[in-house]
């Protein structure tokens, strides 16, 4: 058996960053930027933070430009409350596109590469539900690199931090944070290679460590998107936000679910049945094929539902198409460069001659740990939690509410990323390098105890199957209380199965097998929460869609925030929508009323 | 169901424990539209859990997989088994891991120090340009970011740099290279100094001998020998 765990040494900082993918570093950069001298250590799962999530996003990040002589920042605010079904926060969604611009300009000045109009602007294109005229006709919002929006800004803010000294260290997550009196006061990490636990000690800590759909069968997000920063806040105590809120992206290349998108449809490409029918004019007749994602991704399980869907042999999935022949070459060669290449090399089409073959895709987590417009970290309804910080996909501020429209993350990562970088630099004002962390042996030693000393005869491999198989069969697209209720049930038996699997090797160092059942042990531990807080919510919002249960409900006008300190011992709360837009009776206040969601 | 093919992979193992190497033989019935992350994945599941190898992405868009099968350094998530055995004509792959860093654990390669030489470039606007004088971005035609938009898609998978003829240990490689040309072509960049600085440095552009394998290997497509030419014309 291997040497005993022990925390190897302690390192110090002012701020640490867990987490270093587009919303972490652009919160880096601004408190670089802002505050000279201060010391960032920023933590990543992957070699680099080049190497992050953030940079598989292609299709582009919603902004309006002032010159716009069209567009304008309250069509962009009302597009995003209507697009979220009447559930996200209008102090935030107001914060968010009044600096969008901003935010945009800075990226350009800072290297990015964004494409150009003939005029040497940066172009823009439509994307679902950004309309012009509160919902009239589509606008020209989705400010993009080619189709590697997300690689552009991640190139950018990283670079930033490079040229700042901020000190990265690689291959290691966060296990648990550290606290003295309330106070956050850091983490606990674990390096990859070495096998070793360190403690870091920080004035401020923001928690960036985005997605977590891998739980689901077909997810479009990376291997390392595993909820871990949801654990750690739940595991200190503190609640997570509106997690039943999961969005899938209506195309995912079937088979493993690589993301084709959205921008695609901006550029004009339709999705047709088996009958090669444009089947979205039948359920959203004025934005049709650019209706916002759940609306999308519910009307193709439809179409397969009905027998209009097809069935693809190799990757044993059903599917729809979706038809990019009529665009000009030039769009494909320069637009659409890299999924044109996806398509060609992972499922072997042309889309220029060929029919694409997609399906609806686990794709992002709208809900998170509950902030308040300032990246604050909240403890319960009334109060925060001094010295934590989280923005991002693992945060919810909300800006999306139950659903999230295409571009807006890309946009909220940069706005709230700087947001509160802004903040922590205001906090680093008052704050003192926190003591000596509690003597108290770390969580994680048990945890990895567990899992090193684990006897029996489950396996990997089959566990972590029978997860992502059951997540998207009754904590998918489509729920019952049935199916919720069976999930529940079948989570808690995993869970207790994931502690009965042998590991091949017991070694600290560089050891795969001990860092997926980590990693399968919080998804386990999210799809606990995704699926009690899917069960609470008897209405359909959003992506939240409930078989037995519809139609929106005025009833469930709120957030719902979960606490579950040990597993499944879930206690829910609530935290009310911010409708101060509706409240301030300025112009057009009656739009941002809970509004009927037609497209 | 899909055709499948009985594939053998030779795959070097090391073991950071004990110091061992070796190289250990696997043998599998994949479809042939697994990519080879998922075959990797399927001799974790069925045989050995404890072969280690790495990925993040798994569609060629964050550059963690690179790998060194029958000889060419690629990412393991864009070679499908029906492709393999097309390209390389047999249905047995030797699998090495990339030479451009440190081994951990058998296929897995401490890129994060291959990475120091992409830092040395400095890939950020080191002196940008005055902004606009409407106060917004700076303007850039469509043609001139044409010249060297191809080269911002590098992701730094470091196959080029592993296929590079000129030995790593006095050149920065290729990616690293053609990250200070990006910045070098980028109308907004002013440290021009700085840069040439960067390009003509002893471990800099002039150590490429110009056999462009690293165009040949780039899994993106990029000829990336043609931005270290124009480095060394000094076209830019």
């Amino acid at each position: 058996m291997g040497a005993a765990l022990t925390v190897d040494s302690t390192l110090r900082c002012d701020v640490l960053i867990i987490g270093a993918g587009g919303a972490g570093l652009r919160a880096t950069a601004q408190i670089a930027e802002r505050r000279p001298g201060t010391r960032i250590m920023a933590l990543t799962k992957v070699f680099s933070p080049q190497k992050s999530h953030t940079t598989t996003a292609q299709g582009g990040m919603a902004a309006v430009d002032p010159k716009d002589p069209m567009d304008r920042p309250i069509f962009h605010t009302f597009d995003t409350w209507k697009g979220s079904d009447c559930s996200a926060d209008q102090n935030v969604i107001k914060k968010v596109c009044d600096i969008g611009w901003e935010e945009v300009v800075w990226l350009e000045r800072h290297g990015m590469h964004f494409s150009r109009t003939e005029e040497g602007r940066i172009a823009k294109r439509p994307f679902g539900g950004h309309m012009l005229d509160f919902g009239e006709r589509m606008a020209f919002r989705a400010c993009y690199e080619a189709d590697r929006t997300g690689k552009g800004i991640m190139d950018t803010v990283w670079a930033e931090s490079l040229k700042y000294g901020v000190d990265f260290i690689g291959q290691c997550v966060a296990t648990e944070l550290l606290f003295r009196d309330g106070q956050c006061t850091g983490a606990i990490i674990f390096r990859y290679p070495e096998g070793k636990f360190l403690a870091i000690l920080a004035k401020a800590t923001i928690i960036a460590t985005g997605g977590n759909t891998r739980m689901y069968l077909v997810s479009s997000n990376c291997r390392g998107n595993t909820g871990d920063g949801l654990v750690l806040a739940l595991q200190a105590g503190l609640p997570v936000m509106d997690l039943e809120a999961v969005q899938f992206h209506p195309t995912g290349m079937v088979g493993p679910g690589i993301l084709a998108s959205e921008a695609l449809r901006g550029e004009g490409a339709i999705l047709r049945n088996k009958d090669e029918e444009p089947f979205m004019e039948r359920y959203a007749p004025t934005a049709k094929d650019l209706a916002p994602r759940d609306l999308i991704s519910r009307a193709i399980i439809q179409e397969i539902r009905e027998g209009r869907g097809l069935f693809h042999e190799d990757h044993n999935a059903h599917h729809v198409w979706l038809d990019l022949r009529h665009l000009p070459t030039e769009v494909h060669e320069k637009k659409i460069q890299e999924v044109c290449s996806f398509f060609k090399r992972f499922v072997g089409v042309d889309p220029e001659k060929d029919l694409c073959p997609v399906a609806p895709t686990a794709h992002y987590q709208m809900g998170g740990i509950p902030t308040n417009e300032f990246g604050e970290v909240q403890s319960d309804s009334q109060g925060i939690v001094p010295g934590l910080f989280a923005c991002g996909e693992v945060a919810a501020a909300s800006l999306h509410g139950l659903n999230r429209l295409g571009t807006n993350s890309l946009l909220e990562l940069i706005t709230m990323g700087r947001v509160t970088g802004e903040r922590v630099v205001e906090y680093l004002k008052d704050a003192t390098d926190p003591e000596e962390p509690p003597g108290s042996r770390p969580i994680v030693f048990d945890q990895f105890s567990t899992y090193l000393n684990a006897q029996g005869k489950e396996q990997y491999a089959q566990v972590r199957d029978s997860l992502r198989n059951l997540m998207m069969q009754k904590v998918g697209i489509f729920r019952t209380e049935k199916s919720l209720v069976e999930a529940i049930e079948a989570l808690a038996e995993l869970r207790e199965r994931a502690t009965h699997i042998p590991l091949g090797t017991t070694s600290l160092s560089a050891n795969q097998d001990l860092w997926q059942i980590w990693e399968l042990n919080n998804l386990i531990t999210v799809s606990m929460v995704i699926a009690q807080g899917a069960l609470a919510r008897k209405e359909s919002r959003g992506a939240h869609f409930r078989e037995d249960y519809p139609e929106r409900s005025d009833a469930f006008n709120y957030h719902t925030v979960v606490y579950m300190p040990q597993f499944n011992e879930v206690t829910f709360g609530k935290r009310p929508i911010d409708m101060s837009i509706f409240e301030a009776r300025g112009e057009h206040y009656e739009l941002f009323d809970y509004i009927e969601r037609e497209y | 169901m899909s055709t499948s093919y009985t594939i053998t992979l030779d795959i070097n193992r090391y073991d950071p424990d004990t110091k061992l190497s070796w190289v250990q033989t696997y043998r599998v019935e994949a479809s042939a539209i697994l990519r080879f992350v998922d075959v990797l994945r399927k001799i974790n599941d069925e045989q050995d859990p404890t072969l280690a190898w790495s990925s993040s992405c798994e569609h060629a868009q964050c550059g963690s997989c690179g790998v060194i099968v029958n000889g060419k350094p690629l990412l393991a998530c864009e070679l499908l088994v029906k492709d393999a055995v097309g390209q390389f004509k047999t249905h047995t792959f030797k699998l090495k891991p990339l030479t451009i860093a440190p081994v951990l654990r058998d296929l897995v390669v401490d890129l994060e120090k291959a990475y120091d030489r992409v830092h040395k470039v400095r890939p950020w606007l080191i002196k940008p340009a005055s902004p606009h004088p409407d106060g917004d971005e700076y303007r850039i035609s469509p043609k001139t970011l044409e010249t060297y938009s191809e080269a911002t898609r590098c992701i730094n998978c470091f196959c080029c740099a592993t296929a590079c003829i000129s030995t790593h240990h006095h050149f920065l490689g290729p990616n690293a290279s053609m990250a200070n040309m990006v910045r070098l072509m980028d109308p907004r960049e002013m440290a021009r100094k700085e840069r040439m600085d960067i390009l003509y440095r002893e471990d800099g552009v002039y150590r490429c001998h110009t056999a462009k394998a690293c165009s040949f290997v780039c899994p993106k497509d990029i000829d990336v020998s043609h931005f270290l030419a124009l480095g060394k014309e000094g076209r830019f």
